[in-house]
């Protein structure tokens, strides 16, 4: 569902992200590790087309995202770390619009809308102006729009930030739940105690460079000694200093 | 639905929200500014009609041609108005666009949508031409009302700038963001040097062609009619989207509805096509500059105390802390920001037409009435310089701390101490340029001692007092979830603090006009009535400006004390 080939970026001087390659098929959990400045940003940005690649390309579920952007992003939900929301719109109101950017029909979006909604809990506040939301409230609007359109392929940037403990595992249940119904998550996340109970593999990238991909008991059993994938990560990634 | 009218659907909710929000406000607040807005634009018709009755009665002393002379004066007055707009519009438009289109937050939103660039570029630009636009409709209308009333026009003359508004608007928008578009697919790949030789290039030309354009040898002598008539001919050239917009609104005027139909439509199928251009155009340039944009070099390494700005920071080694430390952060925030500069580039530009054009005026200092005349309206151009440059980077400063608030709430420091620290960082800064170009403006014009003394003390008064109303109503009306200046500035609290403005510019140059022009008329009992006359203007000034200093910081500062941050 997603595939880069040799994929770089360049700012300038800098490079950012050099000659990833990756192949994760329909259904998977994809974590992406690494410390920050690592690139992972970089990564998300050139597969939702929201940064042109130096070099290579990204393939999204069949489509390369530069050459049919409009077909490859109907097929991706995205949700950033720091959501971009209408502060003079309702959550309702938000939501009818994004239907609208998807060309979603009106039985579709109804149907869709009031489940995610309540399925977040914000169908109580659906008709306050997003302005009055608090950060998680936010964030739970942010998730239940990227999935209003019922995408293949979600891609989330450490979604983790303003959830309560309760809202982090229903979070957590419903991602899982959605890569068994055939959607591809590719998840960047610093909390590796989630990305070790979640994903099906896990990519590590450094300095720009995917260090080591595999599955969780593939990615810890590279440590010297047995221990947490958090002792593999940091044991991976230390050293030197992040870009 | 089609994913433009998904997005402005959703512009239209917003700003009914933003619209019904306003009942939460203060009502003394709203009350105020809607009764001034109200007021400038009955001043602004009431000026309108006396120079258009003016116009009509200077017509008539010409015997056989009544009212024909006038009618062509405010004809091609009109003509000048609307080309004038053209250009501002087309400049408004180009920094409006790169913020709208490159650097909103909504972008990165609305770039992973599955949408075209060109759809993307289009809802964009409709909000372009809506934020550019909307102060010509509250500033023109009172302009053709009274052209209607004045020339009688039938019914119809007021239907037809509703109608003309929009494609009209339209055009410059599309050149604007043409602009926009090329630069910053051309800008990002260029090196800094080259950038620079460039700006200057541009900055040079613009001097250039302003000092020529609008030099006033051209109207300083006897034939200024024939002058007049002369330079505005070449407003009325068929291949001018400003001319067919003022010969179709004229036109309707006079009852001649097909002449103005045909000119309507000629505007709007040349908007429409040069949408269609600019959109296609967008389908090529915006992704690949939006890329470049975003993916210029960011290992920008600014060593801490090199460069101008570490020199600066040396310099302000005389000023204790924290004040030298929001001093320094204002100073590199602004300096870093180009959008800023690059306006305040053009002040610069527009104050150097304005000296170079003063020599020209040398002709009329021998009339004691035209000299006395000049002082006046040399404080007035000097001190509506000032308007300008306090409305549009003095009044954002306090909004631009926004979210970044919660480190000045936490730092052992007193709001007071930050709201005195933009105040006077406003007088250090404007009143280098504008006490500056007084004097020299002062020079220039040969100004006798008396009205040279009167000049300078005005300007530099008028720091202070321009310098009080920004900050205090800045923190008055602080927007603080806004990042892009050019925004803040346009909100309520903006267009208030500009009013206002001109208002105390109003009452300083019309206190001295009226002593200078008194004693010019010989109305005063003896030269020792002038003096005193002129004591009283200035006492009057500074009391004035010490009221502009005081109210409105004082609000300002009561009000951030009150809010919860």
């Amino acid at each position: 569902m997603i595939l880069t080939e040799n994929l770089a970026k360049c700012f300038g001087g800098n490079t950012a992200v050099s000659d990833l390659n990756l192949d994760i098929p329909a259904g998977e959990f994809f974590c992406f590790l690494g410390p920050n400045g690592a690139g992972k940003t970089t990564t998300i940005k050139m597969l939702t087309g929201l940064l042109r690649p130096t070099r290579g390309r990204a393939v999204v579920g069949g489509f390369d995202i530069q050459k049919n952007p409009v077909e490859a992003k109907k097929l991706i939900g995205y949700v950033p770390d720091n959501p971009f929301l209408y502060e003079k719109l309702t959550g309702r109101e938000f939501m009818r619009f994004v239907a609208g950017l998807y060309q979603m029909s009106g039985d579709h979006f109804e149907e869709h809308c009031e489940r995610l909604l309540g399925l977040f809990e914000i169908d109580r506040v659906g008709d306050q102006l997003v302005e009055d939301y608090s950060h998680g409230m936010r964030q739970k609007l942010s998730f239940a729009s990227c999935f209003l359109h019922r995408p293949r392929i979600v891609v989330v940037d450490e979604p983790w930030v303003g959830l309560d403990p309760k809202n982090i595992r229903f979070v957590k249940d419903f991602l899982r739940q959605q890569t068994q119904e055939g959607t591809t998550i590719f998840m960047s996340t610093h909390t590796l105690s989630i990305a070790e109970e979640v994903a099906d593999r896990i990519g590590i990238i450094h300095r720009g460079k995917l260090l080591h991909i595999g599955t969780v008991p593939e990615i810890k059993a590279l440590a010297e000694h047995p221990g947490s994938l958090e002792d593999v990560f940091l044991q991976l990634t230390q050293g030197d200093e992040p870009l | 639905m089609s994913q433009l009218l998904a997005i402005l659907q959703a512009k239209l909710r917003m700003s009914c929200h933003t619209v019904a929000s306003v009942r939460t406000e203060s009502k003394l607040k709203i009350g105020f500014i809607s009764l001034a807005a109200l007021i400038l634009w009955i001043g602004a018709f009431v000026v309108f009609m006396e120079s258009f009755h003016w116009l009509l009665r200077f017509g008539s002393d010409f015997g056989g041609a009544a009212r024909g002379i006038g009618n062509i004066i405010m004809t091609r007055l009109l003509g000048v108005f609307a080309l004038t707009v053209f250009f501002m519009l087309i400049f408004s438009n180009v920094l409006v666009s790169f913020s709208t289109i490159y650097r909103s937050r909504e972008v990165t939103y609305l770039i992973q949508a599955p949408m075209s660039f060109q759809t993307f570029f289009v809802a964009r630009f409709a909000e372009c031409v809506t934020f550019s636009s909307w102060a010509l409709a509250y500033l023109g209308s009172p302009l053709l009302f009274a052209y209607g009333i004045t020339n009688r026009a039938p019914w119809g003359f007021y239907v037809a700038p509703v109608a003309f508004f929009i494609p009209f608007v339209t055009l410059p928008a599309v050149f604007g963001a043409t602009i926009t578009l090329v630069l910053a697919r051309i800008f990002p790949r260029l090196r800094l040097r080259l950038m620079v030789l460039l700006a200057v290039l541009a900055v040079l030309s613009v001097f250039f062609f302003g000092r020529e354009y609008f030099s006033a040898a051209r109207f300083a002598d006897d034939t200024i009619l024939p002058a007049l008539l002369d330079v505005s001919i070449q407003t009325q050239s068929p291949y001018l989207p400003s001319y067919w917009a003022t010969r179709g609104i004229l036109a309707a005027a006079t009852g001649d509805y097909a002449e103005s139909a045909f000119n309507w439509m000629l505007l709007t199928a040349n908007a429409l096509m040069a949408l269609w251009v600019v959109s296609m155009l967008a389908r090529w340039l915006f992704y690949p500059g939006w890329s470049s944009l975003a993916g210029s070099d960011r290992n920008r390494v600014k060593p801490l105390g090199k460069g101008i700005l570490g020199r600066v920071d040396r310099l302000l080694k005389v000023l204790p802390n924290p004040t030298r430390a929001l001093v320094i952060k204002d100073i590199k925030l602004f300096w870093r920001d180009p959008t800023q500069w690059s306006q305040f580039v053009i002040f610069f530009g527009i104050m150097a037409i304005y000296i170079a054009n003063l020599r020209n005026t040398s002709r009329y200092y021998e009339q004691e009435f035209w000299r006395s005349w000049i002082a006046s309206l040399n404080i007035g151009a000097c001190t509506l310089i000032l308007a300008t440059l306090t409305s549009r980077f003095v009044f954002p400063l306090i909004s631009l701390e926004g979210r970044r608030f919660w480190i000045l709430g936490l730092a052992p420091l007193t709001l007071r101490h930050l709201v005195l620290q933009k105040f006077f960082l406003s007088i250090a800064t404007t009143s280098l340029f504008t006490v500056g170009i007084a004097i020299l403006s002062a020079v220039m014009l040969k100004l006798d001692p008396i009205y040279f003394a009167l000049s300078v003390y005005s300007v530099l008064i008028t720091n202070f007092g321009l310098a009080g109303l920004a900050v205090g109503l800045g923190a008055l009306y602080p927007s603080f979830q806004q990042d892009n200046p050019a925004r803040i500035v346009s909100g309520m609290g903006g267009t208030l603090n500009l009013i206002l403005s001109i208002a105390y510019i109003t009452f300083i140059v019309g206190a001295q006009a009226f002593a200078l022009q008194w004693r010019v008329l010989n109305l005063f009992a003896s030269d020792q009535a002038f003096y005193t006359a002129l004591a009283t203007v200035v006492v009057f000034i500074t009391m004035l400006s010490a009221f502009c200093v005081v109210v409105p910081l004082r609000l300002g500062l009561k009000n951030l004390q009150d809010m919860e941050l």
